[in-house]
């Protein structure tokens, strides 16, 4: 578990499981060596967090531990980021691929790129804000 | 990395005493086991490399598609054990006297997905948008003369187009 | 020079079909049709393909540049323009005008 705030908006707070599904979450880490997140303290992991980032390829075999999550948190919104989540992407042809986390669960906002940039997870994480979502 | 490679072909009731043999000829470096799909038969592989990687000896057997059964090496090479339980999940293949365990693959994926036999049914499914010509539209709609050589989508043979 | 986003130059597009079918996503979509026209002092008219419409799938899209690299004709280029964001997947797909006017706004 790594804590991390927004450098611009520092009310926004991101907690970066490390059991990424695959290199997409590489990009919170891109983003906090480039400045955009900045590290805090604390262990915990929060109660109810508003938004949850599904980053990277959701495979059949890890889809119902992925929509525990998603149960655990009803109040949370989903981002979709990255191509894999979205679509299947790269995957799209593979039988083992989920073809998007959108077909199980309701997605507030999608993030193109493979993987996105560190500078499009912040805006939108940004933009999830502005629409009142996040604090 | 070895300047000389033996190759033989063996029938698969030989395949454990073959290997055994050039193993007792000083080839005790297991180094990969594998397997090709020829389509008509499958062909196990295992490359053996000498100690001090002067020479390597590859062995290969063919399976024929109704009993893909083998006996497994792991008692030769503990190694080989792990390479066999993959060629298991990708290829299909039985190695008797190896737990089969999975390896890769959870369990509740069907088909060996490395078969040529097995269809990547989103490629069917999914129309090709380049199918399309200034004279076929992307709905199928032909207007004018379209070419009468037709496009076929990479990475899926006609006779995935056709079932 | 960042590669966040695949801009089109519609002028430059002859309909070949190279990037469509090159794509291993198959993420581009493109519709075309063919027009005679006649050049001063030609004694035939010629076929020209007219492009109706180009859509990229930015949902699917792994930007791995093989369309601006088959396209003969250098329609296709890489621009610094930043990833897209939306609240709809199917507003990722994005046509001539949005490909091209993306384009200019972010030089």
């Amino acid at each position: 578990m790594t804590r991390y705030q927004l450098a611009e908006h520092p009310t926004i707070e991101v907690e970066v499981i490390t059991a990424g599904l695959a290199c997409c979450t590489l990009e919170v880490e891109a983003a906090a060596t480039a400045g955009l997140l900045l590290p805090v303290s604390g262990e915990q992991i929060s109660p109810a967090p508003s938004i949850l980032v599904i980053s990277g390829t959701v495979t059949d075999a890890l889809l119902p531990a992925v929509l525990a999550q998603i149960d655990r948190f009803p109040e949370a919104r989903l981002m979709s980021f990255g191509a894999c989540a979205t679509s299947g992407g790269p995957y799209w042809d593979s039988p083992p691929v989920t073809k998007g986390i959108d077909q199980f669960a309701d997605v507030a906002v999608y993030v193109a790129g493979c993987p996105p940039r560190p500078d499009a997870f912040v805006a939108a994480l940004l933009d999830l804000a502005h629409s009142g979502v996040a604090p | 990395m070895t300047a000389v490679m033996a190759m033989e072909s063996v029938p698969v009731d030989t395949w454990h005493e073959r290997v055994h043999q050039v193993k007792q000829r000083g080839f005790g470096f297991f180094d990969f086991l594998t397997a090709v799909d020829r389509n008509s038969f499958v062909e196990v592989v295992v490359h053996l490399v000498r100690e001090d990687l002067s020479d390597s000896y590859l062995i290969s057997t063919m399976l024929s598609n109704e009993n893909l059964h083998i006996d497994s090496i792991e008692t030769l090479f503990p190694g080989a054990g792990w390479h066999e339980r993959e060629v298991g999940e990708m290829f299909g293949v039985k190695f008797e006297g190896n737990d089969m365990q999975k390896l890769l693959r959870h369990e509740t994926l069907g088909l060996p997905p490395l078969r040529k036999n097995i269809v990547l049914s989103a490629r069917v499914v999914t129309e090709w948008p380049g199918a399309a010509e200034p004279e076929i539209k992307q709905d199928g709609r032909k207007v004018g003369n379209p070419s009468r050589r037709r496009q076929r989508p990479p990475g899926a043979p006609e006779s995935w187009l056709q079932q | 020079m960042i590669h966040s986003f695949i801009a089109l130059l519609p002028d430059k597009c002859t309909s070949c079909m190279l990037c469509v079918r090159e794509c291993p996503a198959w993420c581009i979509h493109l519709d075309s049709h063919t027009e005679e026209v006649t050049d001063a002092g030609a004694r035939r008219p010629k076929k020209i393909n007219v492009l109706d419409s180009f859509d990229i799938d930015y949902s699917l899209c792994m930007y791995c540049g093989i369309c601006v690299d088959v396209c003969p004709f250098d329609a296709l280029e890489w621009d610094q323009h930043r990833a897209l964001i939306s609240d709809s997947r199917a507003d990722l797909t994005l046509g001539i005008t949005q490909l091209t006017s993306e384009n200019d706004s972010a030089n």
